[in-house]
């Protein structure tokens, strides 16, 4: 068999050598060289093995090869042709797996300004385009089970990065919106082809039970359970009507074709398991009616209050995919603020504590990341389920070996058992403490690179403050920049003004010996683009190169101007000179053309940022990502409308206590202008 | 500093929030109401007279009952005792009031989307109202199916349904239904219908739909027996099933509804098509049609003296609901509102004053007639032997504004104390302050957004029916 490979290979590299050809050539040259030739064998020796199989393992060997586990115990020695990784101080888990995400599925692409210009009440009122919509289905996008993750999985991209820097080797991936959202796979989340990630599809049908948008039916909550539950009774009349066809098709008028209906017969016959998004207690009583009435072989997302309907769970015998989304208060203290309900105060309190309560009740659960955006609050928060009851080792199961039951894989992942998937985290310090780090990620075999950890620590002085940056262009032409710097932990922040226009910087990281890196939004050549900055900071230098998406790169070096500025909070800036304070209360109108949308703008200022809210009648939200500089100001919020969230960027220029600028959404622009009537709190 | 932290903690790990009064389980099986003044609502008044509540029933009604060893005796001497108030329109504790996108949505149910959790329960409790009928909004033709519900506020939602309430659904005529006072959104058609003639064509239509929904299944019911094989059954259509149920009288209409001359359309269209309207809701124009809504046999559920927020709520007069019961009309005073709810004892005491209705006449407007309306007059609405012992202890006449509930039982059991919600306060200040210590709930470190300004709680309940008829608000 291996010589047989090998042949082949000699083959096509022969052919490709002589003619030269297609560059299909080359790609299959280039598959046939991996399986042959790179390094497919590891051995982590001397590790702590946390197999979940059996005993933890104190000391011992496990040997991959090929993708797979080849052995494991510890008394195994490492073969000769494998690379040998010491694990001495090191603990081997089975890869983490994140129970529920939408990783690798495409966001819905912006949409340009709707029909008639009507401005924001008409983005928030058109149909939601969704990001797929199934051909041919005779039902609205929403409502159409049969699309499937596995289709519309991407490898790569940010967030996938952050996932596996964090440890999680694999995930339920399942599209974002919709009542009948499209069936899920289960992914690696490493390899280079989607072909290659998907270890199994489909795993099962999720439901959302958000309304649709638009005036489209079911446009409510009472609607949905409508809809769900006639498109469920259909589908069983149309399995029902097929089988009675085709057994004798004579005399009967053909059953119409109908691949919506026909992706929910697995569904009704208990074969495929539906996921269903419920949080609350009431949420979570009205999926396990609904999996009553029909039979379906459920599992519950998100989970917050599962706790309250344990015993039902466990008599259903319904799992539960945990969000370890854990709320807690985001909001500043201020003394003129109402009270915070006592229903939101106790949540934020028993959300941690449910696990250990699903745990001692017997309902068998597995955690997910629910949406987080810092990833590093997976394991922080599963850290947090312990120190509110939950064994470790239960903790430890939720993210590898249960995730793997409740979705059906645990032969062939979840554990560290001979012939299973090579996925393993390893870390040094025990996963759930919160000083440990991951130090290697094994995902279907392969070491994954990853990124620095985002540690949450102080503001370090490493790269804070204010620089003045020269960059010169491969064609010699310089540009002066401002770049204003926070680091925080690892994290960096700020913006960057001048030449090259004003940005926020996004993506920034910096490492202990000063690498950083980070991209802004910048003016180039007439061209709004995309640049990538690296570089290292020594004392108060700093010079590296910028990558620019399209051109050549460019080099940059620059020096520190300014300290790092004061601390947040403990001592706020001053507005920058020459900018106007945008501290206090703005009445805004927003101009939808035919009509004015009144809004209240409360701002606070600190130095060149700052945060605030926004309220009108689409409701109140807290505004984010605040940059103020010599040429404007901008922000983003979040608008809720029609139970859907749109991140809305609005910027604008400020003239003592006039202010006026535009509202950018996914679906259009609007302009808006605003006052800030005197005498008001500043 | 580590002192503090390891107490924080402990008291997060060890505190458990205290059971909610109004959750006791214990209840005593047998509770005694000693020398009250009972308005029975069905027989006139009793004073000094005992009521003895057994297994959820009212055992016997009279003087020096005598109850078992273990009974909870109530002294209730200088207080009145009145049947629950059952609140024949409310939109208490849901998650959605209109299935908007639609003129017949007859397949929306209120039962998926019931929160019994929604604090305006408890608050109508201590108004003395244990009942409730909690329908769809007005914003379509043939609207949802409603739900009728005990106020079991702390017990799942499964306690909170009445048992062997008759289902219904809501209609809703003029106004809201074709639209007027709500433009389409930019980028979205006109919901069809536009006119009052085009609701009246939707409701027919929808009906006849549901006579050809129930022939197909006769037919193939019939070629079933005749034992016919191969037969593909007909689609459930859960649209039309609900509206076969209103054929087959199976089923209550609640059709909200204003002026005088829908009402009228309605009672024919429904006497074509061989059903009765259950109960007309609003009906500000129900006195000039009075005679007319007797003689169909429907029943009117009004407001006291709530008009003129829109074009066709201008002829409304107070006299209203005593005009329709003269008229031999079956009258009840509804909410359709959080806030009435609470005080729809004061809202049946001006029809004393507006059309002279005696004492136990405008009692009866929010016991004895709503449930009638809503079919559950075999088991409550007045102080019967047999009954549901669903009933308030006041502190006075409940038709004076300075009575207070001093005491709620539904099935028996007390649901609200106002003894105990004043211990409660207290208690619930204390978890408060414990809660906020706890690591979660407090702000960040620095930074963090502004919190949300000050802003009065569902403002527009000021404006019930136009709310709850606007559908685009919902949600």
């Amino acid at each position: 068999m291996k010589n047989a490979r090998l042949r082949i290979f000699v083959t096509i590299v022969s052919l490709c050598a002589v003619s030269l050809v297609a560059p299909r050539c080359g790609l299959l040259y280039a598959q046939q060289q991996t399986s042959v030739e790179a390094i497919n064998t590891y051995a982590i020796t001397n590790a702590r093995l946390v197999t979940l199989a059996g005993p933890t393992i104190e000391r011992g060997t496990v040997v991959i090869r090929n993708g797979l586990i080849q052995a494991v115990g510890p008394d195994v020695s490492p073969p000769a042709d494998a690379r040998i990784i010491d694990g001495t101080g090191m603990t081997v888990y089975p890869g983490l797996i994140d129970a529920n995400t939408s990783l690798g599925i495409p966001a819905p692409t912006p949409q340009p300004t709707p029909r008639g210009g009507q401005g924001l009440l008409a983005f928030l009122t058109q149909p939601s385009t969704p990001a797929f919509s199934s051909p041919n289905s005779p039902y609205p996008p929403g409502l159409q089970p049969e699309i499937m993750a596995a289709d519309l999985v991407r490898p790569g991209g940010e967030q996938i990065e952050a996932a596996r820097s964090a440890g999680i080797t694999a995930a339920l991936s399942a599209p974002r919106e919709g009542i009948f959202i499209g069936q899920s796979a289960l992914i690696n989340l490493a390899d280079d082809t989607p072909q290659q990630m998907i270890i199994r599809s489909p795993i099962a049908l999720h439901i959302g039970f958000t309304p649709l948008r638009g005036g489209t039916y079911p446009g409510s909550l009472m609607g949905v359970f409508a809809a769900i539950r006639q498109m469920l009774l259909d589908a069983q009349r149309y399995d029902q009507a097929w089988q009675t066809y085709e057994r004798n098709p004579r005399g009967l008028r053909r059953p119409e074709l109908d691949k919506s209906l026909a992706a929910l017969v697995p569904v009704i016959k208990g074969q495929l398991p539906v996921v269903m998004y419920a949080d609350t207690e009431r949420e979570i009583r009205r999926a396990l009616d609904l999996a009553q009435e029909f039979n379906l072989k459920a599992i519950i997302a998100g989970g917050t209050e599962a706790w309250k309907v344990a015993d039902r769970l466990r008599q259903q015998r319904v799992p539960v995919l945990v969000s370890l989304n854990f709320p807690r208060r985001t909001t500043a203290p201020n003394p003129e603020a109402d009270p915070e309900p006592l229903r939101v105060l106790r949540a934020r309190v028993e959300a941690p504590r449910n696990p250990a309560r699903l745990a001692a009740a017997g309902v068998q659960f597995a955690f997910q990341s629910g949406g987080m955006t810092n990833m590093s609050d997976f394991l922080n928060n599963a850290a947090r389920a312990v120190e509110n009851g939950l064994s470790r080792d239960e903790a430890v199961r939720a993210m590898t070996i249960r995730a793997a039951e409740i979705l059906g894989v645990a032969d062939r992942l979840g554990s560290i058992e001979v012939g299973k998937i090579a996925n393993l985290t390893i870390t040094r310090g025990d996963l759930l403490d919160r000083n440990r780090r991951i130090a290697h990620v094994f995902i279907d075999g392969r070491p994954v690179e990853l990124r620095p950890e985002a540690a949450v620590g102080p503001p370090s002085a490493g790269a804070s403050g204010a620089w003045t940056l020269r960059l010169v262009s491969t064609e010699g032409r310089e540009y002066d920049l401002t770049l204003n710097l926070q680091q925080q932990g690892e994290r960096l922040t700020g913006t960057l003004q001048g030449a090259l226009g004003t940005a926020d910087i996004a993506n920034g990281s910096i490492s202990a010996a000063g690498e950083f890196r980070f991209t802004a939004r910048i003016e180039y050549e007439g061209q709004t683009t995309e640049a990538t900055f690296t570089g290292t900071v020594t004392g108060n230098e700093m010079r590296g190169t910028v990558q620019i998406v399209g051109r050549s790169p460019a080099s940059f070096t620059g020096t520190r101007t300014g300290g790092p500025p004061s601390r947040a909070g403990t001592q706020p800036a001053p507005p920058p000179s020459g900018s106007t304070d945008l501290s206090g209360t703005w009445n805004l109108t927003f101009d939808l053309g035919d009509q004015a949308l009144p809004a209240t703008l409360t701002l606070r200022q600190q130095g060149e940022r700052f945060t605030g809210t926004l309220q009108s009648a689409l409701g109140s939200s807290e505004i984010s990502d605040g940059a103020v500089g010599t040429d404007g100001f901008r922000f983003t919020t979040n608008v809720t409308f029609g139970g859907e969230s749109f991140t809305i960027t609005v910027s604008g220029k400020v003239q003592g206590n006039q202010m006026s600028g535009t509202v950018s959404s996914p679906r259009g622009t609007v302009s808006f202008t605003g006052t800030r009537p005197q005498g008001g709190e500043r | 500093m580590k002192r503090q932290a390891m107490l924080l903690i402990a008291s997060m790990l060890f505190f458990v929030p205290a059971a909610p009064a109004q959750t006791q389980s214990s209840a005593p099986t047998e509770t005694l109401i000693r020398n009250a003044t009972v308005l029975t609502v069905s027989r006139g008044t009793l004073r000094n007279s005992d009521v003895l509540i057994r297994n959820g029933k009212i055992a016997a009604i009279g003087q020096n009952l005598r109850a078992g060893a273990n009974a909870r005796v109530i002294d209730a001497t200088g207080k009145y005792v009145m049947p629950g108030i059952i609140d024949c329109h409310s939109h208490s504790m849901i998650d959605a009031v209109n299935e908007g996108t639609l003129s017949v949505t007859s397949m929306a149910r209120i039962r998926d989307v019931l929160n019994p959790t929604d604090v305006d329960l408890y608050r109508e409790l201590a108004g003395g109202v244990t009942t409730l009928n909690i329908l769809h909004g007005s914003a379509n033709a043939i609207g949802g199916q409603n739900t009728v519900v005990k106020i079991k506020y702390g017990r799942p939602v499964e306690e909170f349904i009445f048992p062997g309430a008759p289902p219904g659904i809501k209609f809703a005529l003029g106004e809201n239904p074709k639209r007027s006072n709500f433009p389409p959104l930019p980028g979205q058609p006109r919901r069809y219908p536009a006119t009052r003639m085009g609701v009246e064509e939707t409701i027919r239509d929808a009906f006849t739909r549901a006579r050809n929904y129930k022939a197909a299944w006769d037919e193939y019911r019939a070629r079933l027996a005749r034992g016919e094989k191969n037969l593909i059954p007909p689609r459930r259509d859960l649209q039309l099933e609900p509206l076969v149920e209103i054929l087959e009288g199976k089923r209550l209409v609640h059709a909200h509804c204003y002026r005088a001359d829908e009402i009228l359309m309605l009672i024919r269209l429904a006497e074509e098509f061989g059903f009765k309207v259950r109960t007309f809701q609003h009906v500000l124009e129900g006195y000039k049609v009075a005679s007319e809504i007797a003689r169909h046999g429907a029943g009117a559920s009004a407001f006291a003296d709530f008009w003129a927020y829109k074009i066709e709520a201008y002829d409304a007069i107070p006299y209203n609901a005593a005009i329709m019961v003269r008229h031999g009309v079956n009258v009840s005073i509804n909410s359709d509102s959080d806030e009435r709810a609470r005080r729809l004892n004061i809202e049946a005491a001006k029809m004393m004053k507006y059309g002279g209705l005696t004492e136990e006449e405008a009692l009866k407007l929010i016991t004895l007639n709503p449930a009638w309306q809503l079919g559950i007059d075999d088991r409550v609405g007045s102080i019967d032997v047999g009954k549901d012992a669903d009933l308030a202890i006041w502190s006075g006449h409940p038709f004076s504004v300075y009575s207070r509930v001093e005491m709620t039982f539904v099935d028996g059991e007390v649901f609200f104390d106002r003894q105990q919600d004043l211990v409660r306060r207290a208690e619930l200040e204390r978890e408060r302050a414990q809660l906020e210590q706890a690591e979660p709930n407090r702000p960040p470190a620095q930074g963090g957004a502004p919190p949300p300004a000050p802003r009065p709680r569902r403002t527009a309940y000021e404006h019930a029916d136009d709310i709850w008829d606007g559908g685009d608000h919902d949600q």
